[in-house]
């Protein structure tokens, strides 16, 4: 492994496919944290900064972004060969709003001036985002969303409140959809808008999870002064981007990363469990590792898209569904397998790497965030399908 | 083999007194306060809420008359299985009911007097691996899987001895003993037998002890039966109140089908454990016994399951939280489903039993 030459950043995506999972095992090899492989949750700023910042340094933090803007460019699949790879080394997630979801919205409708100002600042680490859409009576509907901007001479004064902001509590910058407008139609009166955490008037309420985890958060907004320069794209215009921006969240969400690394984990239970050559097992475990390449092949084809310039479809919404649901199934085959250790709290005895009951739990709220699956089968139905309703 | 529920009118005024009387214990509200105040706390549970649940005479619900017990049926034990199942109550009578039981037979008076009263919790460490119904088989083996095991007094041990399976007594104190939490807020202990400061109180339950395996089996699916009733009844009133797009929820016929097949999951478990519960008590023996028995909990455990994720799934976010209660009916499935054998056991353990379809 140590043969390996890790080439720089811009050399990665000319690579051969095979030479370039290589590259990737030498590079996790060299630099991944030994102490952050398989968290058994979700690690929060303070923990999972050292390797942002590892990546930061090397350049390889933003796989999907342009590399005229600081990212890897890499093609679909040498995207999906990374997160291969770093599920197969465990890797933690990064608080990674800025990269997946508001790097690639101010790139595509940013200023010139914001992306200079805030691209480098994700790169580096500086800027850590967290996003603001959904609020306690706006989910699923979430053009019902009542936080409002109030223009102030230079400024915005913003009122109103968040919930569900995943790790609100470790960003220092948050996106918002607002209201703009309270006389138009409820789609057309949403703006986007970039707030600095540290402004006077924002209180963030850290709310455990089912996993008894401070992973979301409520936060308020009093009379919060926001520079009118932090508006993007057009005033009143912010839906139309929030809704491509879902579709990075979509195809983030569907990538084969959580169903993946749940598959390793059922693997590694049935060996324990000393099932692996049981043929009940083995028909489960293939028709599972079946739905996981089929749902590579399909993720495969949306992020050509992307590479090709074409923005997402509706039809994203497929990725997201099934991607999700495969993420439950795995983790309720290893539920049935593993008898009572699936009532534990901590990750089994003898093996560190194997928390059951926390994968389980983890995949609930898959189906429910980036858009419930039910909105998403709605999606589907309606946009895709052509279905009257 | 698929009896109906009792339709002899005492029975039925007997199981209807056993669910009036536990809620003195899983208040009918749904009031979940103390559960959330005993969670991740010291045994789990509250000794003077056990001592209660003896009083009541619930851990000898099932142990004959003559050796101080009620003397009731599995029609009995089931109903009140239920309700302390809905209330989500942590004080584990499945268990105690087990030990208490297994003394009864073993004709251990003292220590089963005490166990029936409430103030000593003794479980029986029968377990030696996940998944099983199997009785152990080595005397030192660990013993898995006990739960609440920080308040026990003492554990039986059976262990396989010669042609049949004897049974020791070994106080708590000084026992090598591990504790695990579970998602319930409870905890699993593993115990290393010693059997050299342990006292032998039967040369064989080999007899019984399968038997009382399914009860608790049984048991088990009721009270699973009575958790996802409960948390489908909490997700009902949600889909009923909560709006999004200037509509009740529950007009979206997406989750109106959602809640309709939950609530067929819901019926087929009830006439499940409900029938096995009347074949047990009808004097099913056997395979006969076996299969009931498999039928209620394959079909309990997986619907416990399909039923507390469905319903939070139909929350949305607020159902992924601490505070809000439909939370705590998955993750005490999670730690329930699995014992006394899981789906796929008692699949296998069915169709040994009842091989054909019945004609
Ligand atoms: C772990 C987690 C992390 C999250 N992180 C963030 C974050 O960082 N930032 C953020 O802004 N938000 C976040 N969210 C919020 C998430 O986007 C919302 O929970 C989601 O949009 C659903 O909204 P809701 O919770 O209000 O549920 P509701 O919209 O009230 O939905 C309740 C139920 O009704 C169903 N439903 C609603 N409308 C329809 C319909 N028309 N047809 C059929 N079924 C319908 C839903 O599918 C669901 O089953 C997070 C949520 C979770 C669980």
């Amino acid at each position: 492994m140590d043969a390996i030459r890790i080439p720089p950043p811009a050399e990665l995506d000319g690579l051969d496919d095979e030479h370039f999972r290589q590259v990737v095992r030498a590079f996790l090899h060299a630099h991944y944290p030994e102490h952050l492989r398989n968290p058994p949750k979700r690690l929060h700023w303070s923990e999972n900064k050292e390797w942002y910042h590892i990546l930061a340094r090397e350049g390889w933090l933003c796989p999907g972004w342009p590399r005229e803007h600081g990212g890897l460019g890499l093609s679909p699949v040498k995207q999906i060969i990374l997160s291969e790879e770093y599920e197969r080394h465990g890797v933690a997630r990064t608080n990674d709003h800025g990269i997946v979801m508001l790097g690639p919205l101010v790139i595509q409708f940013g200023t010139e001036a914001q992306k200079r100002h805030f691209l480098p600042k994700i790169l580096t680490g500086e800027h850590v985002w967290c996003q603001g859409y959904s609020e306690p009576n706006a989910g699923s509907d979430l053009a019902a969303l009542r936080t409002e901007a109030v223009p102030d001479g230079d400024h915005y004064v913003v009122n109103g409140q968040k919930i569900w902001t995943t790790l609100a509590m470790d960003a220092n910058w948050i996106f918002l959809l607002v209201r703009t407008d309270r006389e138009a139609k409820k789609q057309e009166g949403i703006s986007f808008l970039l707030v600095d955490m540290a402004t006077p008037g924002i209180t963030v309420r850290p709310i455990i999870n089912l996993e008894m985890h401070d992973e979301f958060c409520e936060v308020f907004f009093d009379n919060v002064r926001v520079p009118r320069e932090n508006l993007v794209g057009q005033l009143n215009r912010g839906w139309d981007m929030a809704k491509a921006l879902l579709g990075f969240e979509r195809i983030f969400i569907g990538a084969p990363r959580q169903s993946a690394y749940a598959l390793s984990r059922l693997k590694l239970l049935a060996e324990r469990m000393g099932v692996s050559d049981d043929p009940a097992f083995r028909d489960s475990y293939a028709r599972l590792r079946l739905e996981l390449e089929d749902l590579k092949a399909l993720f495969g084809t949306h992020v050509a898209k992307l590479r090709r310039g074409e923005s997402l479809g509706p039809d994203v919404s497929m990725l997201k569904v099934i991607q999700t649901e495969l993420f439950q199934k795995i983790t309720d085959t290893m539920l049935d397998i593993g008898g009572e250790n699936g009532g534990l709290l901590e990750p089994m005895e003898g093996n560190r790497d194997l928390n059951i009951g926390g994968l389980y739990i983890q995949a609930r709220p898959a189906t429910i965030y980036g858009g419930s699956n039910e909105i998403q089968r709605n999606i589907l139905s309606k946009n895709v399908l052509g279905l009257p309703g | 083999m698929s009896a109906a529920a009792p339709d002899d009118a005492d029975r039925l005024e007997s199981i209807r007194m056993i669910r009036d009387s536990a809620a003195a214990v899983a208040p009918p509200g749904g009031d979940l306060r103390r559960v959330r105040d005993l969670r991740f706390t010291g045994p789990g549970y509250d000794p003077a809420v056990l001592r209660g649940i003896g009083e009541l005479g619930w851990i000898g619900l099932r142990v004959p008359e003559e050796a101080g017990g009620a003397g009731l049926g599995m029609g009995e034990m089931c109903a009140l299985a239920e309700q302390l199942g809905a209330g989500l109550v942590p004080e584990p009578l499945i268990h105690a009911a087990l030990s208490a039981a297994l003394l009864a037979a073993a004709g251990e008076r003292a220590l089963l007097a005490r166990v029936l009263s409430g103030d000593a919790l003794v479980l029986t460490a029968w377990q030696e691996r996940a998944d099983t119904l199997d009785a152990p088989a080595s005397p030192d083996g660990a013993r898995r899987f006990l739960p609440m095991a920080g308040g026990a007094e003492a554990f039986l041990v059976p262990v396989r001895e010669g042609g049949g399976i004897a049974l020791y007594a070994q106080p708590a104190a000084g026992a090598d003993l591990v504790l695990e939490r579970t998602q319930d807020g409870g905890s699993f202990g593993t115990l290393r037998p010693a059997l050299s400061g342990a006292t032998r109180i039967a040369d064989d339950v080999g007899a019984v002890l399968p038997g009382l395996l399914d009860d608790a089996a049984l048991a088990t699916a009721a009270t699973l039966l009575g958790g996802m009733e409960r948390a489908f009844a909490m997700t009902l009133d949600y889909l009923k109140t909560r709006q999004q797009f200037g509509k009740i929820i529950g007009t979206f016929q997406a989750l109106q089908h959602r809640a309709a097949d939950l609530a067929m999951q819901i019926a087929l478990t009830r006439a499940s454990v409900e029938s096995a519960a009347a074949a047990l008590d009808a004097g099913a023996a056997g395979d006969a016994r076996r299969a009931a028995v498999s039928r209620a909990k394959v079909r309990a455990t997986e619907a416990s399951m399909l039923v507390t994720r469905g319903c939070i799934q139909l929350h949305g976010g607020i159902g992924y939280t601490d505070q809000y209660d439909v939370g705590l009916y998955l993750r005490k499935a999670m730690v329930v489903s699995g014992q006394f054998g899981g789906a796929a056991l008692h699949r296998r353990r069915f169709m040994a039993a009842a091989p054909e379809v019945d004609e």
